[in-house]
């Protein structure tokens, strides 16, 4: 992975002394609060409910086990023991004084790692695709773009102060792991015919209050342009972003007021005055950054058939083994080696993506012990170890057992993604996690979830998005009415290349009454899919009026 | 009268003295209002107001500059800001609030695409902690709010010793980096 060089690092070391210097006047209160909050956020620090959040960047979702061991030291000293992983690839700690703030960031930048721009009105963490580099269906590797842009993001001058937060995503490969249409900027990347890196640029999707899934407006763009294309986007965005309204301030809703054609002319004649500019990507920067994403140094072996990877376990592990292998494990690029997700979702017990200091010193072992020390952080609040030996799977298994990880749930219908809700974010109309775990412990039966196969839940409690409650099969969003906690359903969301806004079933519900609802949104799900029908494919075929009829028949004070 | 730093493009940042008024003129003021002495005029007032003889005649002596409001879609008067440049001795750009971002991008653009090489000043709302992005993006002329530390305000430039874009005072610093 990537290196800091000495620029990287002086960059982050000044950034460091810069905010201790300004936590220090806001202490003196020779900064107001209202001076120093978009400063507080820029480096990632929010003022929660109950004490200050700090959100750390994680670029791309890539990191080593030294930073992990890092994190769980933060975790541990200035926190309560645990982190949690983001929808965005990130990691925030929930119980933080500002005092404390300049020595984690200190302590962060030791790794090479900082917190800034994960939130804020600016370009945001950059998001790929957690597979990148080893993915089966890669098109080509997105982390050297990735790097790049977040180089080039990163304290942009022009950009800090946007109307709103500015999310670029990007993704290289058949699938999008990404969700790349549901951001400000989505980005696939591709090789064309002589064999040039070429990017499609999709602009105005989003989550939020108003979901909107971006459209292309630009293709075949060389990824020496980026720069400079991007350039274009953001200084329309920042000149003509409506900043009367903070919910109309995302750039969606300025390509939609003038129509994704218009604004792709306005970009075009800003863009024509960039094109070639001295931003312009370098070959040699490519090749400085293209230096961390070689290949590891893989082993000559030969694939191992199912049976082969089967027969190392005992035969009392025979089962659960299996239903890991067949959930979470995946496809390599490299024959011998598989890529293994380790699932942060225990059914019922913790919240989506928390991980405690003692399971992150454990990952990081792993990390090192099986998958050249590195760990990669999905969207979907889970982490991945991506270079692991077929002939090791039972063994890591094994370890990751002994640290709740191993839960064969990847995909199923626990593998739900949630923010963290109205226990934490003081944004939050209604709590999360409580949804989440309750959900989690109607549906633990892995026979059962494994005969529904695929289904993404996803819960939001704000119109923020933060679950991406809209993409999910089921999307649950929190919503506040006359002071008391509801839940609102949407059915037929999807990421990927097919992603879908799911659609509001109706009236929302009491917290106490969603996994009945769940239930029975699922037994519709049961008698009507026809064989290997996935759930989503159900929904999309029938539409949404039989779950609707059901649901609202047999769960009383709808 | 305001605390005013220069940062020229190439030298220190240090104070100095002020001799440019700012005019903010509201609905219905007319030359009544326009002070004796060099004011800096709302580009509005200028368009509407301009052209009428006895500001010609101050803007020849070089007393009348005009500021830009976050709104004003510079790149859509491009005309009367080519012919204004000849005549305003400096420009400024105004921040009602500081997390209002508009005026960083019109003044990249009067660098890049307007030519501007004079004085670029960024008056209201101008705060310590603005201070670099906005010497990023071509001011070099600050009239720091009131109740801002100008010592604490002068160390800002100088506190992130590299940078990852190309801007109007430097190329990114990796470029130096790959050349080597």
């Amino acid at each position: 992975m990537y290196q800091y060089d000495e620029i990287d690092q002086r960059l982050v070391d000044d950034r460091v002394a810069q905010f201790r210097d300004q936590v220090k006047r806001r202490l003196s209160d020779d900064l107001s609060e209202e001076e120093f909050r978009p400063l507080r956020l820029q480096n990632g620090l929010y003022l929660q409910r109950h004490a200050y959040m700090l959100r750390v960047a994680i670029p791309y979702g890539l990191f080593n086990s030294k930073q992990l061991r890092t994190l769980a030291h933060i975790a541990n000293k200035y926190d309560r023991g645990y982190g949690h992983f983001t929808t965005r690839q990130n990691i925030q700690f929930n119980w933080l004084s500002l005092e404390s703030t300049p020595e984690i960031l200190a302590d962060l930048a030791k790794v090479q790692m900082h917190a800034i721009q994960t939130s804020g009105n600016c370009i945001r963490n950059i998001t790929s695709d957690p597979f990148a580099g080893v993915a089966g269906d890669e098109i080509v590797d997105p982390r050297v773009v990735c790097e790049l842009l977040r180089q080039w993001s990163t304290l942009h001058p022009e950009f800090a102060y946007l109307p709103r937060k500015f999310k670029i995503a990007v993704c290289a490969s058949k699938e999008d792991r990404a969700i790349v249409a549901a951001h400000d900027v989505g980005l696939y990347l591709y090789k064309n015919e002589a064999g040039d890196l070429r990017a499609d640029v999709l602009v105005g999707g989003g989550m939020g209050r108003t979901p909107i899934l971006g459209v292309v407006i630009k293709r075949d763009l060389p990824w020496q342009e980026l720069p400079n294309y991007l350039s274009a986007v953001l200084r329309v965005y920042n000149r003509f972003g409506r900043r009367d309204n903070m919910y109309k301030a995302r750039i969606k809703i300025l390509v939609k007021a003038i129509g994704p054609e218009e604004f792709a002319r306005q970009v075009e004649s800003e863009y024509e005055h960039w094109v070639e500019s001295n931003s312009t990507f370098t070959n040699a920067e490519w090749t400085r950054v293209a230096q961390y994403f070689t290949k590891p140094a893989y082993k000559n072996l030969n694939p191992l058939s199912s049976n082969e990877i089967l027969e190392q376990a005992t035969s009392a592990d025979q089962q659960a083994f299996t239903r890991w292998l067949d959930r979470n494990v995946k496809s390599h690029q490299v024959p011998g080696y598989a890529s293994v997700v380790l699932s942060l979702k225990p059914h019922g017990t913790v919240a989506p993506g928390d991980v405690t200091t003692e399971q992150m010193l454990a990952i990081a072992d792993l990390a090192d012990q099986y998958s050249f020390g590195e760990i990669r952080a999905t969207h979907e609040q889970n982490l991945v170890l991506a270079d692991v030996e077929q002939s090791s799977l039972y063994s890591l298994w094994q370890s990751a057992r002994q640290q709740s990880l191993a839960l064969p749930n990847i995909g199923y219908l626990t593998d739900i993604i949630a923010c963290p809700g109205g226990d934490f974010c003081s944004l939050a109309n209604a709590k999360s996690i409580p949804i989440a775990n309750d959900i989690q412990k109607r549906f633990d039966d892995l026979d059962y979830l494994h005969d529904l196969g695929d289904i993404s839940l996803n819960i939001s409690g704000c119109m923020n998005s933060c679950g991406h409650h809209h993409v999910g099969n089921i999307g649950i969003l929190g919503v506040d009415k006359d002071g008391q906690e509801w839940y609102q359903v949407t059915l037929g969301g999807e990421q990927g290349l097919n992603a879908a806004i799911g659609k509001v079933i109706g009236p929302s519900f009491f917290a106490e009454d969603m996994p009945d609802v769940i239930s029975k949104v699922i037994d519709v799900y049961v008698e009507k899919r026809e064989p290997t029908e996935k759930f989503v494919d159900t929904v999309h075929r029938i539409g949404i009026a039989p779950f609707k009829e059901r649901v609202y028949a047999e769960v009383k004070r709808a | 009268m305001p605390k005013l730093i220069r940062y020229p493009k190439q030298g220190q940042a240090q104070l100095v003295p002020n001799d440019w008024q700012v005019f903010r003129a509201t609905e219905g003021e007319e030359s009544a209002a326009l002070t004796p002495g060099k004011v800096i005029v709302p580009f509005t007032w200028w368009t509407s107001h301009g052209a009428k003889e006895q500001y010609q005649g101050r803007a020849l002596k070089g007393e009348i500059s005009v500021w830009f409001a976050p709104e004003d879609d510079i790149l859509a008067h491009r005309d009367v800001i080519l012919a204004g440049l000849k005549l305003w001795p400096i420009l400024a750009i105004d921040f009602p609030v500081f997390r209002d971002g508009r005026g960083y991008s019109t003044a990249a653009l009067l660098r890049e695409r307007f030519g501007w090489d004079g004085e670029l000043r960024a008056i209201g709302d101008v705060l310590i902690d603005q201070l670099l992005p906005l010497s990023r993006v071509g001011f070099d002329s600050f009239s720091i709010r009131n109740d801002q530390s100008p010592d604490v305000a002068l160390a800002q430039f100088n506190s992130v010793a590299y940078q990852f874009q190309d801007d109007w005072r430097a190329q990114r610093s990796q470029k130096q980096v790959s050349l080597k």
